[in-house]
């Protein structure tokens, strides 16, 4: 009793005077590596653009293919797992009371791991030793370093996974039969698909790294690519599941409503944990060795991914139909003007979910065996995935930073900034729009992806893609000035803007809510669902790869 | 009563002869999934007889223990890859299949798993772990054909089905044995 009543009083406290210095500074790293890996993973971005468009030649010394494996690995692997982890930390230490020491000192061995990594794997990219894309499968092989480098940085990702399991069951256990907080329960699915996700990776990793050093004379390349993809596909969903909870949680207070139902977005955390590693199988809808009754199993598996992204774009449309007729909106769309468009608290995370809506029927289409045959290779794919990465899950993290920050630098958020993040998003919707669609048009007209500039020995049909890539490097440019805007709002938040608190928003449940079930807790069950999903994706088609292996490929330097 | 309905429609919808036929063209899908789904069918059924027909469960399943023990049965005997390969030559084997999977091992699992205690689920979860185990290891190891119906492959694909089997469960024992939910709830 006493025990409860002290934790009570000491969550009180927590609200009233903020987030604990030692937790925020741990966020604050973290958000500060991200943002900075997002600065200079722009500028490699505009680099490969006007590289592409053949607006820039690049010295002797710096090959596009170098730029392009350092701008995907700085923005996909360190920008959204830093941003991933900060964000979902600072939200434990809100709504769980604060960090334990014992988590603190976790999250910090965590991030020493990682930056043991980073030069491990930064070097060899700089040195022209590690050319291979972020997507490193073999048989293209890098410096062994580089994999060395990357497993530093998966065993600090898990150390940070394992602090947030700590800190959670630590919860359950002072505040039995409770249901964990939402945010709590979206990072417990994230941390949870971060661990069982990456463990494909590692033991990929684990096995290329004796055939980069030449212990082993040939590696299977098939296998490689199913553990990479088991990986990588999960990754993009563990984004999307992060950007989701700011759309439950977050968006709902923003707009002054209260969130969707409780047992709904619970449901969908735990159908996306259960569901997501084996959708990993429609990245290789046309590599060769995987039958076409697989493929066709996998494009159901995939699919089904689609039913809870519907349920939360109903649920988000909903939460903003009631709020805009509470403050008295009228007719079929009357609502739709209430909302708050100036606060890019807001407006930021709207555009995110809209872009959604192209981004997941791009996904569709590429799942798809026969449409995706078209498409595969084209640079509709890299349009794809800077709808979804680039569009809907930054424009969702922008959105966070502009409360986040400030909330973990006892900042507040100034209405010039605020001004200044309403431009940012602007210039990031049109730069990506322009950027993105070109991409898609001209994929489907044929352009090959992860190329640099090239007239194909002055071929008519590569010449009518160049008004095309033109457009692209004008997207990619408007982008870059976003980068900056965007750069600078977070390090002022951070650093220069007025001292103050500002609030965590978290939504209240609805009135006359549905009580949410208990099971929904029973996180053993849903791993063990996971589990069982996972061995019925990839027993037949793994133990297919390796029996009738073929006799693998030498390591190979392409570049 | 409704449950007992989906698990009499979904018992249908695997005996229909172009389902039956594509789910035991595959060896895995035949004993990992052809099979597990008949026994839900039946779990799901044994609502019904469970409200129309408490006095025969009660007296022949009072303590949930036969119902257990034929459950083993049943269960251990299509374990057999003489069973399953039987059931793909002969009619009779085939019918006794689908009767004895779903009326034989899911409706009475269903009767008994409550009705039994923590020892008897634990021996029955642990004992299915071990026999998955094995199998798993005959069908990767053995380096014929066990099976007339199937090819070496598709043996070998089936025995790593078991063996991860085998590996989710006991993720589940350990979680269950570090993890009191006495401790959260």
């Amino acid at each position: 009793m006493e025990t409860t009543k002290l934790q009570l009083l000491k969550d009180k406290a927590n609200r009233a005077m903020g987030i604990n210095p030692s937790d925020a500074l741990i966020s604050k790293t973290y958000m500060f590596i991200a943002f900075a890996a997002l600065l200079l993973g722009g500028i490699l971005g505009l680099t490969q653009g006007l590289e592409k468009a053949g607006l820039i030649t690049l010295p002797e010394w710096l090959t596009y293919y170098q730029v392009l494996t350092a701008h995907g690995f700085l923005l996909v692997i360190v920008l959204t797992a830093f941003f991933t982890i900060g964000y979902f930390y600072a939200g434990l230490s809100h709504t769980l009371g604060g960090l334990l020491p014992k988590v603190r000192t976790m999250a910090w061995i965590g991030f020493s791991l990682k930056i043991i990594g980073f030069p491990l794997v930064v070097v060899p990219v700089l040195l022209n030793d590690a050319t291979v894309l972020y997507t490193f499968y073999p048989p293209m092989a890098a410096s062994p370093w580089f994999y060395i480098g990357l497993v530093f940085i998966v065993l600090g990702v898990w150390m940070c996974a394992f602090g947030a399991f700590v800190q959670v069951a630590s919860w359950r256990k002072r505040n039995k039969g409770q249901h964990v907080p939402i945010l709590a329960f979206f990072a417990t699915g994230v941390f949870v698909l971060l661990f069982f996700g990456s463990i494909g990776v590692t033991i990929e990793v684990l096995t290329i790294i004796p055939w980069a050093f030449g212990w082993t004379d040939t590696i299977n390349v098939m296998v490689s690519r199913t553990l990479f993809w088991s990986f990588a596909h999960t990754l993009v969903n563990i984004w999307y599941l992060t950007a989701a909870s700011a759309w439950y949680v977050i968006v709902p207070k923003v707009i002054g409503g209260r969130r969707f139902s409780d047992v709904l977005t619970r449901f969908v955390i735990i159908a996306l944990v259960i569901t997501n590693i084996p959708g990993g199988f429609h990245h290789q809808i046309i590599d060769p060795g995987i039958s076409l009754a697989i493929k066709f199993m996998h494009v159901f598996m995939s699919l089904v991914i689609s039913v809870p992204s519907m349920m939360t774009a109903y649920a988000m449309f909903s939460v903003f139909e009631r709020r805009g007729r509470e403050l008295g909106g009228r007719g079929l769309i009357g609502w739709f003007k209430r909302m708050p468009w100036g606060d890019v608290r807001f407006l930021a995370p709207f555009i995110a979910m809209a872009a959604f809506i192209p981004g997941g029927a791009g996904g569709i289409v590429q799942s798809t065996n026969q449409l995706n045959q078209v498409v595969h290779n084209t640079m509709w794919v890299v349009g794809h995935f800077h709808l979804t990465v680039g569009t809907t899950v930054m424009l969702t993290f922008f959105g966070i930073s502009y409360w986040l920050i400030p909330y973990i630098s006892k900042r507040v958020l100034t209405p010039k900034i605020n001004k200044l993040g309403v431009i940012t998003t602007i210039i990031w919707t049109v730069g990506m729009a322009l950027m993105s669609i070109s991409m898609h048009t001209v994929g489907l007209l044929g352009a090959p992806r992860r190329t640099s500039y090239t007239t194909y020995g002055d071929s008519a049909t590569a010449a009518s893609w160049d008004p095309y890539i033109i457009v692209l490097a004008i997207g990619g440019t408007l982008l870059m000035i976003g980068v900056i805007l965007q750069a600078y709002a977070v390090f002022h938040l951070m650093f220069r803007a007025p001292k103050g608190e500002t609030e965590f928003p978290i939504a209240d449940v609805e009135e006359n809510a549905s009580e949410t079930p208990y099971w929904t807790e029973r996180w053993g069950r849903t791993i063990f669902l996971m589990l069982l999903l996972i061995a019925m994706a990839y027993v037949i088609p793994l133990v297919d790869m390796i029996v009738n292996a073929p006799p693998g490929s030498p390591p190979f330097r392409t570049w | 009563m409704k449950q007992a309905a989906y698990g009499f429609a979904l018992f249908v919808f695997l005996a229909l002869p172009p389902v039956a036929r594509f789910l035991e063209s595959v060896m895995i899908m035949h004993m990992h999934m052809q099979m597990p789904l008949l026994v839900i069918a039946g779990y799901m059924m044994a609502r019904y007889f469970q409200l129309w027909f408490p006095g025969f469960l009660a007296k022949w399943n009072g303590n949930g223990i036969p119902g257990i023990v034929l459950f083993s049965i049943v269960v251990m005997y299509w374990n057999l890859p003489r069973a399953m390969d039987e059931s793909l030559e002969l009619a009779g084997s085939e019918l006794f299949k689908f009767v004895s999977l779903t009326f034989l091992a899911g409706l009475p699992l269903r009767d008994s798993w409550q009705k039994v205690g923590y020892a008897c689920r634990s021996t029955v979860f642990i004992g299915y772990m071990a026999i998955s185990v094995a199998l798993g290891l005959l069908y990767t190891i053995a380096p014929v054909q066990l099976c007339n119906n199937y090819l070496l492959i598709e043996q070998i694909t089936l025995g790593w089905g078991f063996l991860t089997t085998a590996i989710c469960m006991a993720v589940y024992v350990v979680y269950r044995l570090m993890i009191r939910h006495s401790e959260y709830e």
